[in-house]
């Protein structure tokens, strides 16, 4: 039997920062980077203005308010008055463009993520859960497009900025400015001791979240199940665990930024008071005018803004980076179930040629865990074959290879005289339709379910509803066939359920009709009416059909058991059961009452 | 000098401090709220499970709380730091000169009356796009989840224009938001500039007039620098205010739905009766799923109910359970009203097999205990007739399963089910079609077993052979009971029971012919 150890955990992830990631990240921008490349020209002229404001502060100190010059001073007051407008402008364009390139990197990067696990097999969804694929979907994407925005752009605007302020401050007084930088190697040490210890951190962070989102998911599934058993508390308890790692991990993530912001404000604190000292003795000697120190002082604050939301930002990119390793390395998984691309080719069906052919079948979901083993069976074109087994057999299984939802681990399996790994992997699965004994619904009208979207005319909805015994219960919803479904459909009956992927397969109209225990949950009398109505729609089309029922099968041209991973006994019904074989003991006991209270069902005998 | 590193460290320490008590405080609030959440949504009855996806609560769960981290990390302390900076400047500037004061306030209002405006229409754009999020997350969910119809019929290029156009509105959205704060956010820097330039223009005639010193003008302008940057940030903090309310209101609506949820509790004490009693009930919306349907079962006892499919089998079975409430004094267990029992009571009384097994991605052992102390595993496995099989598995009780129990057969993950009640040690069963995806062989040995228990049994079956081993059958249609008694006296009384006995004879007939 299959060993199915345990779930795949995200891995363990590589370095803090990694340049192939980061040109990986500038590669998925590509699209986006003339808008890049607009909001970094808007940049130089967003400081020039910011940085002209304590400069016609010191000229209207200065020039104007100490010689008493009130003309000069309205002129002043104009020109800062136009920086103000000229950055209420350009600050808005600014801000507007950043949030542009954001969101469309996250939407382009959603796109792409989206259309990759559309791509994935079967069994890459056997151990990857729902809940953590939609954290790299929705919450990773806007993590690494934070590192455009606030990361990337805003650590360009502030390079510009701080070349800028120093430029400014050296050029009017190069010993004052000196005095503020002094603290600056101070700051970068800091900086690095904090860095080193912030490492893993946010991946741990990123890695927490995911886990977390999965089992929440899977707890609004499965809340029935909970509540029925009273185990709300018990789940809240392993829920309250995981959230208590996140959130613990989290803080751990932010520690660097909290200590970097505080040490630089207590730090900017120290220049500011370095500076008033020693500029206060420098004006005494008349060394410096009173406009420049009030000027110096606010280039002084302008400097020490950006690198304490450095800080920020080393979070931003750091966590960026973290989501964008889990975003590519999904990427990176490339499907492994694919058609080849020189040699697909589009068989002609023949009737010489089986529809079906598994020839000496083996196949694990893992490991060497066998469920199928050497499993040999034909289906001609036009014929219906039934499938039994005991439960847990491999029925579904056969169903799942034929569509190449899995690849064999040995033997081949044919699809009209073709080996399905040489089929163009959507015209297999367009010839070949199967109802899945777990009914899939989604979202949307009865229409829409049955149709899947495709256009078809009313009219053969009707028909396949009609066929599937769908139609009476659908006339009586309140909105007929326009009727919204419930998530999975949790607002029809099971059966109902099953009546509709029925009426979808018949919409579908695939030349070789696969149902795998269609209609179990069905009543007999509908079933019975459903099997009148394919046995018309049916003709010279091939198909099998699974069941525990017998009553189901007993119909078909001929019946395959399907005992220990192989084909066990083949044949009618009626030979089956005068053969005396595994067939005919399922038989005999479907006519016994099951308490072994004996038959009243065998009138015929 | 050595006083100014001190005081600097002092300062940064207390800052540190300070920093990480907000930090903390806010992912605190953040877990407790997701907590919350959590716990309300474990009490969720069905209809408002059909009223908000799983999408949407996941977006709740997740962007909304953040949100509401942000709100209170960053949002509270900056209005926090805001008022205290606006008290305190504005009373130094006072002190200096009112009537300058007064006018570098004077954009103030404005700014009051901006930012009202501005209020209404981000957080109508805000919940918009958090709608959207939810959509998208339910589209991705639903997609994700239904990967196997998705392969087998070909539907890749479908769901992909659909997210695609789910992704453009949600782009579409946020960048409507965006585009309201790209106006607002740098209006607040033009407000606070504009209070500067008053203030240069105005003092420095007021200087020049010599009402004031360039020292008293200097200094107020220190003090108006301080304003300054809260002021920008206001822009900001609002707008984070503003989505961490409106995160607030959608993550309450869900938290104030919340039923308590029940403790653990022994089964009832009473002989397991069971019994409806004139019940008539339907789902919200649509005509009644059950009519006057009146029978019992007495403890011990087996009654199959039989029908067509959509006859309202399962109806019965989840208001039972009370997934659905059904009306006071029509549902009976051990002779009382179920609507008085404890709902902790009675679901430990009544084991319930859902039609549709659902299996958590955890092991087989803790899929069937489910965290409950004390449970004999082996032997509630040994009685669903899946003991064997899981024995086979490499894993054995300790093999996990996928997402919803995918990766056992269909057969299995019933039987599984069935255990999960087994176990539980009930003294009612309900089975709804638990028998539908497994083999007369194993069906056989389960009806035997759980006949021999002695529990009160209630199965919904299309299985007629597993009718006929129950004391009495009764015949659903269409809501109604149309039928009720033992095999022989439903097949003489020749309705529908015995119209779908004959089709089964006749199949057989012309099988063995
Ligand atoms: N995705 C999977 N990964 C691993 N093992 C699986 C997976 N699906 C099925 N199995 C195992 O393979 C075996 C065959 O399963 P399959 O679903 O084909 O049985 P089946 O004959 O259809 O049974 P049933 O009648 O109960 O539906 C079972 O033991 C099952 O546990
Ligand atoms: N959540 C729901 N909301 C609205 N209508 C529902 C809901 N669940 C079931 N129904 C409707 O109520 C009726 C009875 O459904 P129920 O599930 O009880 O049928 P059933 O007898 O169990 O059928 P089956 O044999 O197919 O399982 C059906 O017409 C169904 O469409
Ligand atoms: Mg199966
Ligand atoms: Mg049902």
């Amino acid at each position: 039997m299959p060993e199915r150890g345990s779930l795949d955990h995200d891995e363990v992830l590589g370095r803090a920062f990694d340049r192939r990631l980061a040109r990986r990240l500038w590669a998925a921008a590509r699209a986006q980077r003339p808008l890049l490349y607009g909001t970094l020209a808007l940049f130089p002229a967003i400081a020039l203005a910011e940085l002209a404001q304590p400069y016609l502060m010191k000229v209207a100190i200065d020039d104007h308010i100490l010689a008493g010059d009130w003309l000069g001073l309205s002129v002043t007051a104009a020109a800062y008055a136009g920086t103000l407008g000229v950055l209420y402008a350009l600050r808005s364009l600014e801000g507007y463009l950043m949030a542009l390139v954001g969101q469309r990197v996250t939407h382009d990067l959603r796109e792409a993520l989206f259309g990759h696990l559309l791509r994935l097999e079967a069994g890459f969804y056997d151990r990857n859960p729902v809940g953590r694929l939609m954290t790299r979907v929705l919450n990773d994407v806007e993590a690494v497009s934070e590192a455009f925005t606030s990361g990337l752009l805003a650590i360009a605007a502030d390079v510009i900025t701080l070349a800028g302020v120093v430029a400014v401050m050296l050029w009017m007084d190069w010993r004052l400015a000196l005095v503020t930088f002094a603290i600056v190697p101070l700051l970068a040490a800091v900086a690095a001791y904090f860095r080193i210890r912030a490492r893993d951190a946010y991946r741990e962070a990123r890695r927490r979240l995911a886990t977390l989102n999965a089992f929440l998911q899977e707890s609004l599934q499965g809340v029935t199940v909970v509540q029925l058993f009273a185990r709300e508390r018990h789940e809240h308890a392993i829920f309250r665990r995981l959230n208590d790692d996140y959130r613990r991990a989290l803080f751990n993530s932010t520690v660097f930024e909290a200590s970097l912001y505080s040490s630089v404000e207590a730090l900017g604190a120290v220049a500011l008071a370095l500076l008033i000292w020693y500029g206060g003795g420098q004006i005494g000697a008349g060394a410096l005018t009173f406009g420049a120190l009030v000027a110096f002082i606010q280039y002084t604050n302008r400097f020490f803004l950006p690198i304490r939301d450095l800080g920020a930002k080393y979070t931003v990119m750091q966590s960026a980076m973290a989501s964008a390793e889990r975003i590519f390395g999904l990427l990176d998984r490339e499907p492994t179930i694919v058609a080849p691309e020189a040699r697909s080719v589009v068989p002609e069906p023949r009737s010489s040629v089986p529809a079906i052919e598994f020839q000496s079948v083996w196949f694990a979901y893992d490991g060497d865990a066998y469920v199928l083993r050497d499993c040999t069976f034909r289906v001609a074109a036009g014929e219906h074959v039934g499938l039994v087994g005991a439960t847990g057999e491999g029925k579904s299984t056969c169903a799942r290879l034929l569509i190449r939802a899995y690849d064999v681990t040995r033997g081949r399996v044919l699809v009209d005289g073709v080996d399905v790994r040489d089929w163009d992997l959507e015209r297999l699965r367009r010839r070949v339709g199967t109802v899945f004994q777990d009914t899939v619904l989604f979202t949307g009208t009865v229409a829409d379910n049955v149709t899947l979207g495709a256009p078809v005319e009313p009219d053969a909805l009707g028909h396949a509803l009609e066929a599937a015994r769908a139609r009476d219960f659908v006339d009586a919803l309140p909105r007929r066939r326009d009727e919204p479904l419930g998530e999975r459909g949790a607002n029809l009956s099971h059966g109902q359920r099953q009546l509709l992927a029925i009426a979808r397969a018949l919409v579908y109209n695939p030349a070789i009709l696969v149902l795998d225990e269609a209609t179990s949950s069905v009543d007999p009398e509908s079933e019975w009416r459903i099997r009148e109505a394919m046995q018309r729609l049916l003709t010279g089309r091939t198909s099998i059909t699974i069941a525990h029922r017998l009553s189901t099968v007993q119909h078909a041209d001929r019946i395959l058991v399907l005992h220990r991973g192989r084909v066990h006994e083949e044949g009618t019904h009626a030979a089956l059961v005068r053969g005396g074989g595994l067939y005919a003991r399922l038989w005999e006991l479907g006519l016994a009452a099951p308490d072994g209270t004996g038959s009243n069902a065998a009138p015929a005998r | 000098m050595g006083l100014i590193l001190a005081l600097a460290a002092a300062n940064g320490v207390t800052r540190l401090g300070s920093r990480f008590a907000i930090l903390g405080a806010g992912q605190r609030v953040e877990a407790d709220l997701r907590d919350q959440l959590y716990a309300a949504l474990q009490t969720f009855p069905p209809e408002l499970f059909a009223r908000h996806s799983t999408g949407d609560l996941m977006t709740r769960a997740s962007s909304d709380v953040s949100a509401v981290r942000s709100l209170v990390g960053f949002g509270v302390v900056s209005l926090f730091s805001t008022t205290l900076a606006f008290g305190g400047a504005l009373a130094a500037m006072l002190a200096v000169d009112p009537w300058l004061t007064a006018c570098a306030m004077a954009a103030m209002p404005v700014l009051v009356l901006l930012a009202r405006r501005f209020n209404v229409s981000l957080n109508e754009r805000t919940q918009a796009m958090q709608e959207q999020l939810g959509t998208l997350s339910g589209r991705v969910q639903e997609t994700l989840a239904g990967m196997a119809a998705v392969r087998a019929y070909t539907m890749e290029r479908r769901a992909a224009a659909a997210f695609a156009e789910a992704n453009r509105t949600l782009l579409e959205r946020s960048v409507a938001v965006a585009a309201i704060q790209a106006r607002f956010t740098p209006l607040m820097s033009l407000i606070a500039g504009a209070g500067v330039l008053v203030v240069i223009w105005v003092g420095g005639l007021d200087v020049a007039a010599g009402r004031i010193t360039l020292g008293d003008l200097v200094a107020f302008n220190g003090y108006l620098a301080y304003l300054a940057w809260p002021t920008v940030a206001l822009g900001l903090t609002l707008s984070v205010v503003r989505r961490g309310l409106t995160s607030m209101e959608r993550i309450q609506e869900i938290v104030t739905a919340a039923r308590p949820a029940p403790a653990e509790a022994a089964p009832l004490a009473a002989p397991p009766s069971l019994a409806f009693e004139d019940l008539t009930w339907g789902y919200p919306g649509r005509s009644a799923a059950l009519s006057g349907v009146t029978f019992s079962v007495a403890p011990g006892g087996m009654v199959a109910v039989v029908g067509p499919t959509g006859a309202g089998k399962t109806t019965l079975g989840l208001l039972l359970a009370r997934l659905w409430e059904p009306p006071p004094g029509t549902v009976f267990v051990g002779g009382r009203d179920v609507t008085t029992l404890p709902l902790a009571t009675l679901r430990a009384t009544v084991g319930w097999v859902p039609q549709e097994a659902f299996l958590f991605s955890r092991s087989i052992e803790d899929n069937v205990t489910l965290g409950r102390a004390g449970l004999d595993v082996a032997a509630a496995a040994r009685e669903a007739a899946v003991d064997a099989e899981v024995a086979a598995f490499s894993g054995g009780y300790a093999t996990i399963v996928g997402e919803r129990g995918l990766t056992v057969s269909g057969g299995q993950r019933q039987r599984l089910a069935l255990a999960r009640a087994l176990a539980g040690r009930p003294r009612i069963l309900v089975l709804d079609d638990v028998f539908a995806s497994v083999d007369t062989v194993t069906e056989d040995a389960i009806v035997r077993t759980l006949r021999a228990s002695g529990l009160t049994i209630l199965v919904a079956t299309h299985r007629l052979r597993v009718a006929q081993a129950a004391d009495r059958i009764v015949v659903l249609d269409g809501g109604r009971l149309v039928a009720s008694g033992d095999h022989p006296s439903l097949l003489a009384a020749g309705g529908l029971y015995a119209r779908l006995w004959r089709r089964q004879q006749l199949e057989e007939q012309i099988a063995r012919a």
